[in-house]
């Protein structure tokens, strides 16, 4: 659960320097600072997956009688929390991306 | 982490306790009528659960427990009843010391706390989401 949080802010943080990673690319030295974008969206997919297998884990302990219905479903809650984070901030980013694409040159 | 997401995990302790307090409250109510077989012996004492507030070292928060399950040390009630088994000399047999409007009252408490933090991962989880929805 810490790691997903951690997901969480090293999405925030990530997004936070997406900005800075845009004006880097449009340097015309082209050198970018901090992680690219293909980065950025790798690691939210792999915190989504993260995410969504820790509340499959706690899911199937509960199946298996280790754990009980409400750890199942603050788990899963979390999980779905993180994804839908994850998700928006992505889409955000994605979108920004779009922007300066369409951006007449 | 997230203080909403600590919050639900706060709450999930308590449900936790809740569930634990109510299991006691059905012993009680299950026994209500365990007599004892023989005449020295004793019937079914009331459990009484008792909460504590202990620090999970896996999250590191503060989160409540069922700390123990202790027996309720008042007086069995006595029943005339000749017949039985387990009558005394006077034809008296102890009965358990549980009162099922008691045992009713605590059930609609744990009852109502079980809600209580429901309603708080509830709203935790709608200022999350709404949190979110300002990104979109």
């Amino acid at each position: 659960m810490v790691s997903q949080v951690q997901n969480i802010a090293n999405a925030a943080a990530a997004y936070a320097k997406a900005p800075g990673s845009q004006a880097a690319s449009m340097d015309i030295s082209g050198a970018s600072k901090g992680p690219t974008f293909a980065d950025m969206v790798k690691g939210t997919i792999h915190q989504a997956i993260n995410t969504q297998q820790q509340s499959e884990a706690v899911s199937l302990a509960a199946i298996n009688d280790r754990a009980d219905i409400t750890q199942v479903v603050t788990a899963v809650a979390e999980a779905e929390v993180t994804l839908q984070a994850v998700v928006a901030i992505r889409d955000k980013v994605i979108d920004a991306y779009r922007e300066i694409l369409r951006m007449p040159v | 982490m997230d203080d909403l997401l600590k919050t639900m995990q706060i709450s999930a302790a308590g449900m936790r306790a809740q569930g634990t307090r109510l299991r006691t409250i059905s012993e009680n109510i299950a026994n209500a009528a365990s007599l004892p077989n023989s005449p020295g012996e004793d019937p079914y004492r009331r459990k009484v659960i008792t909460f504590k507030n202990v620090l999970d070292r896996a999250t590191g928060l503060e989160v409540v427990r069922a700390d123990k399950i202790i027996h309720d040390k008042s007086k069995f009630s006595k029943q005339f009843d000749p017949s039985h088994p387990a009558a005394d000399a006077d034809g008296y047999v102890q009965t358990p010391n549980v009162n099922t409007l008691i045992e009713m009252m605590d059930m609609r408490e744990a009852q109502r706390s079980y809600e209580a933090n429901l309603n708080v991962i509830k709203s935790s989880k709608a200022m999350l989401n709404s949190t979110l929805d300002v990104l979109r």
